[in-house]
């Protein structure tokens, strides 16, 4: 039983909604949309369900996260009601939805709590390299390079990423669970089988490493740009969360090692993506850049510091500048672990376990839909 | 002052939409000034805040008199009547000024929406201000277009013994119903309503038919216009041809027919069809062989009638004056090619609502079968009956109209000839599937929804959803849409399509409006003096639409409009005056006038 929630309107218009009643469901959203299919119909579906105030149908709903924006139906609509950008609003609002910290309705409705927490993790982390900070070695290696090990020691902080891949890992596990029980537990009315878990898991796996659903949008360029952010920012997760000891060294390998073509391929993805985004958004030609909320514009911003910051270090280091490279260091830390903690497991970020659970999740709803043929 | 109440005014700006509008900061300052006036608000929006601010103020200062002016205050009125009430008044005692009621939405109307608010403070009708400075003025009148409204309102008038000059753009009157087939709700045929009609036109003794004719220029004033009229070459001679046509089978060039809205060729030579008003023949100076090489003058050889054919005649202009002008110049259909998701162009069987009244008509060049598009010996994409009848047909409503992107305004009429062509399909084409593609079923007249209903049973598939996008799928289209009510994406194989195409205002409207000294309304469409109660006047005196031109419109409504222009000069001619019209007046003029109407008063 469906109820009719009076307040979703106010809820919804929190996160970036304006107005949806300009829908007349004439359907050319749904129609020209490249990825919606038979038994997830969307936007215009999501749009009457918003409209009707059907709270519960929308919680339960994996078609947001199925949406890559490419910004076709906004652009197709006879009514200018943005379809695109309500879907984009609907990914917010499920994304708090699914935290059971509550954290994410925060950060995505409030500027004092998101810049508030950013700041307040970026104290903390300056104030601990303050306090834990063993003397500064200015000297320089025999290849005239900075002696970063002696400053942060690769082993302790690799002890920190694996603290903080934890509890970032945790809390997104968690949501997930959450998604998956409101998608599938409460959202398909037949319980599927473990074996049905199993053969579609590949999904997930494809899905999270190719995008392969994004590429299906008119503009493919911009899979491109995506899938090079995507691919440089994951290389550089793993050699510093895995193998830091191998990529921070004080030694310096010649241009074609693979440690530094690993960072530089890792650097230049994330540089090509990022621009892509942060010209496209200032630019707004496309309908996809023309709304950015504070959230889309934060992300950027953070993420862009990080990469300098890291490009900073490098070059530093490389060029024997030690108090340079430190401060960078600490620069580098104070951008990046506040934007791990809110951006992945509360903010924008997250769709990168959403997304491919989702498509995951449609293929289990899809399983019993034939079942039920 | 006898109007001494204490009034106040509401500004309601919620219902621009942006842009150089009317100068509500200009107004405010204006009308703050005024003894009458006691409290004055700009509304900016709807939200509590900004209600509930100016209730509060007429609770604590209240008015005898509300006046919410602006685009639509009807919209609004009913924030304010509780207040109203709780404050003593009546919901009577709010007044509404529509400032879009008169046309007024740009910047340079400011100082006429002052005299508009004006007369409403004053308690004062404002047509009743604006109708001054009576001119004398002369019987004979003008109407431009020969379609529908204008053959109605031609009638009209020279029924009642006013001498009448009809010009007409095109070689034959009868405009675009001459082109149709069969019309709504009732399936009578239309060239049987309208060509007795035309010929009346023709043969009436009280108007003279200007066919292929332009109207160039206007000046004057209103009662006493002289107009210059371009009579373009025909090359053949109304009064001596006979209409016999050997100069057409001779004429070796040939051209889109115009009339037949492109489905087949004609000769240079021609009559648009059969039954044109007046049935004689004319040259297409675009594709004529000999005005473009100086050779051929196969039509002059071939003609029975000497000097009947003068292939180098000239242009002439000819001055008329008239006392008033009735402008019924139709639209024209949307182009379809502006919505490529639809491939009309690219897709050879993807046709227009006009194109496909032709092949429906009797009189086409199928010979009212439906047949495919194909490419003729000379590579041209034409319709005959050498091809294939389709067996899949899809109808997409509202191209064009209803859409942000193109046209806002519903076109009206859409609906209810793709029901009719659905009718029809079934009817000559009785193994052939019908799909409908629709957003809202409009059937809004007489009889329209029992014919909507009557249809619905005649085994047609109503689909609710306009389709997004038409594909090419071997030798047929496969289009995608959504099945809003079974809740479906659906990709359907057809043969053909049928876009539901919009109606436009006609090219020359801007161009007119310039001559008349009227103004273009916000959709392009002329606009009138009156939306509710005055439809056909204008803000010129002596000036009066009818039909198409005004807004979109079915055939009865334009006959009404017609009938109603043709009124509305009969009764000028009867008094022997005209009015100036607003447009000619200073607003000064008219805040006097008011002033003096409520000293009456």
């Amino acid at each position: 039983m469906n109820r009719i929630d009076p307040n979703l309107t106010r809820d919804l218009r929190k996160f970036g909604i304006r107005d949806w009643n300009d829908c007349y469901h004439c359907g050319t959203c749904t129609a020209t949309c490249p990825l919606t299919a038979q038994g997830f119909l969307f936007p215009r579906k999501e749009i009457r369900l918003m409209q009707m105030g059907l709270k519960g149908p929308i919680s339960t709903s994996v078609e947001p996260w199925l949406c890559y924006y490419c910004g076709e139906c906004s652009e197709r609509c006879p009514r200018k009601a943005n379809p695109g950008e309500l879907m984009m609003s609907l990914r917010r609002y499920l994304t708090s939805l699914y935290d059971w910290t509550g954290l994410s309705g925060k950060f995505y409705t409030s500027k004092i709590w998101e810049l508030g927490f950013i700041i307040f993790f970026a104290l903390l982390v300056i104030l601990a390299f303050i306090l834990i900070l063993p003397p500064l070695d200015t000297t320089l290696t025999d290849q005239g390079g900075v002696k970063i090990n002696s400053f942060a020691p690769p082993d302790l902080v690799e002890y920190f990423d694996w603290a903080m891949a934890f509890l970032v890992a945790s809390l997104l596990v968690s949501n997930i669970f959450r998604m998956y029980l409101r998608v599938i537990w409460t959202g398909t009315k037949q319980r599927i089988s473990l074996v049905e878990h199993v053969r579609e898991f590949w999904h997930l796996v494809f899905n999270f490493s190719v995008q392969p659903k994004f590429s299906k949008c008119e503009d493919r360029s911009y899979w491109l740009y995506h899938w090079l952010l995507m691919s440089g920012y994951t290389i550089m997760f793993i050699l510093i969360v895995v193998f830091l000891p191998w990529f921070q060294t004080e030694n310096i390998f010649p241009a074609w090692h693979p440690q530094r073509v690993l960072g530089y391929y890792a650097t230049i993805g994330l540089l090509v993506g990022l621009g892509a985004a942060i010209i496209g958004r200032i630019r707004k030609k496309e309908i996809k850049f023309e709304f950015s909320h504070v959230s889309d514009w934060l992300f950027l911003i953070m993420l862009s510091l990080t990469v300098i910051t890291g490009i900073l270090i490098h070059i530093f280091r490389v060029n024997g500048m030690p108090w340079a490279t430190y401060i960078s260091y600490i620069a580098h830390m104070a951008i990046l672990v506040p934007m791990i903690l809110i951006e992945v497991p509360f903010s924008k970020w997250s769709h990168l376990a959403y997304r491919p659970f989702a498509v995951y999740f449609a293929r289990l709803k899809k399983s019993t839909m034939h079942q039920s043929r | 002052m006898i109007n001494s109440h204490t009034k106040g005014i509401i500004l309601d700006k919620t219902s621009e939409n942006g842009g150089a509008g009317v100068n509500y900061d200009a107004l405010f300052h204006n009308f703050r000034n005024y003894s009458q006036v006691s409290n004055i608000w700009i509304l900016e929006n709807t939200d509590n805040g900004s209600i509930s601010r100016i209730t509060a103020d007429l609770f604590d200062h209240p008015v005898e008199q509300l006046i919410i002016a602006g685009n639509t205050p009807g919209f609004v009125k009913g924030y304010f009547e509780g207040a109203m009430k709780a404050s003593g008044r009546s919901v009577s005692d709010i007044r509404l000024v529509s400032f879009q009621e008169f046309g007024l939405f740009r910047q340079e109307d400011t100082a006429m929406v002052q005299a508009l608010i004006d007369c409403a403070v004053k308690g004062v009708s404002f047509e009743m201000a604006a109708s001054q400075g009576d001119l004398e003025m002369t019987t004979d009148t003008l109407v431009i277009g020969g379609g529908i409204a204008g053959i109605q309102a031609a009638l009209e008038l020279a029924d009642g013994q006013v001498h009448v000059y009809l010009v007409e753009k095109s070689g034959t009157i009868g405009g675009k119903m001459a082109g149709f087939d069969k019309t709504f709700p009732t399936l009578d045929c239309a060239a049987c309503i309208l060509t007795p009609k035309m010929v009346e036109v023709n043969q009436h003794p009280n108007i003279t038919l200007m066919t292929y004719c332009e109207v160039l220029d206007i000046w004057g004033v209103p009662g006493n216009y002289t107009v210059s009229v371009l009579k373009k070459a025909r090359r053949v001679n109304l009064s001596t041809c006979i209409g016999c046509g050997t100069c057409s089978e001779k004429c070796p060039a040939t051209a889109f027919s115009e009339f037949d809205a492109g489905t087949c060729l004609r000769k240079s030579i021609y009559i648009p069809f059969p039954q044109a008003v007046p049935n004689k023949y004319l040259i297409d100076e675009e594709s004529c062989i000999y005005l473009k090489t100086g050779k051929c003058r196969a039509c002059v050889k071939a003609c029975p009638v000497p000097n009947c054919i003068n292939l180098d005649e000239l242009d002439e202009t000819v001055k008329l004056k008239v006392g008033n002008i009735i402008v019924a110049t139709g639209f024209k259909p949307f182009d379809a090619a502006r919505m490529p998701q639809f491939g009309y162009g690219k897709f050879p069987n993807v046709v227009t609502a006009l194109e496909f009244e032709r092949l429906l008509n009797a009189a086409g060049s199928t010979g009212g079968n439906i047949h495919f598009r194909s490419k003729d010996k000379k590579d041209n994409w034409v319709f005959n009956t050498s091809t294939a009848k389709p067996d899949r047909l899809a109808i997409i409503h509202c191209v064009g109209s209803r859409d942000e992107n193109y046209n806002k305004y519903c076109s009206r009429v859409c609906c209810m000839y793709s029901l009719k062509f659905a009718h029809l399909i079934r009817e000559k084409l009785p193994q052939a599937e019908v799909h409908e593609f629709y957003i809202d079923m409009r059937a809004f007249g007489k009889g329209y929804e029992e014919f909507y209903q009557r249809i619905r049973n005649e085994e047609i598939h109503m689909i609710r959803g306009k389709t997004a996008k038409i594909d090419a799928s071997g030798e047929h289209l496969l289009l995608r849409g959504e099945h809003i009510e079974t809740n479906q994406l659906i990709e359907l194989e057809v043969d053909m399509v049928i876009l539901a195409t919009g109606l436009e205002p006609g090219e020359d409207t801007e161009q007119l409006c310039h001559l008349l000294g009227l103004k273009v309304g916000r959709d392009g469409w002329f606009t009138e003096m009156n939306s509710n109660t005055d439809p056909t006047g204008t803000a010129t005196g002596g000036i009066y639409i009818a039909g198409a031109c005004q807004g979109p419109k079915d055939i009865p409504d334009s006959v009404a409009q017609g009938s109603a222009a043709a009124a509305r000069v009969i009764q000028n001619i009867l008094r022997g005056k005209v009015a100036i019209g607003f447009q000619n007046l200073t607003p000064e003029s008219i805040v006097n006038q008011a002033n003096e109407l409520a000293m009456i008063r």
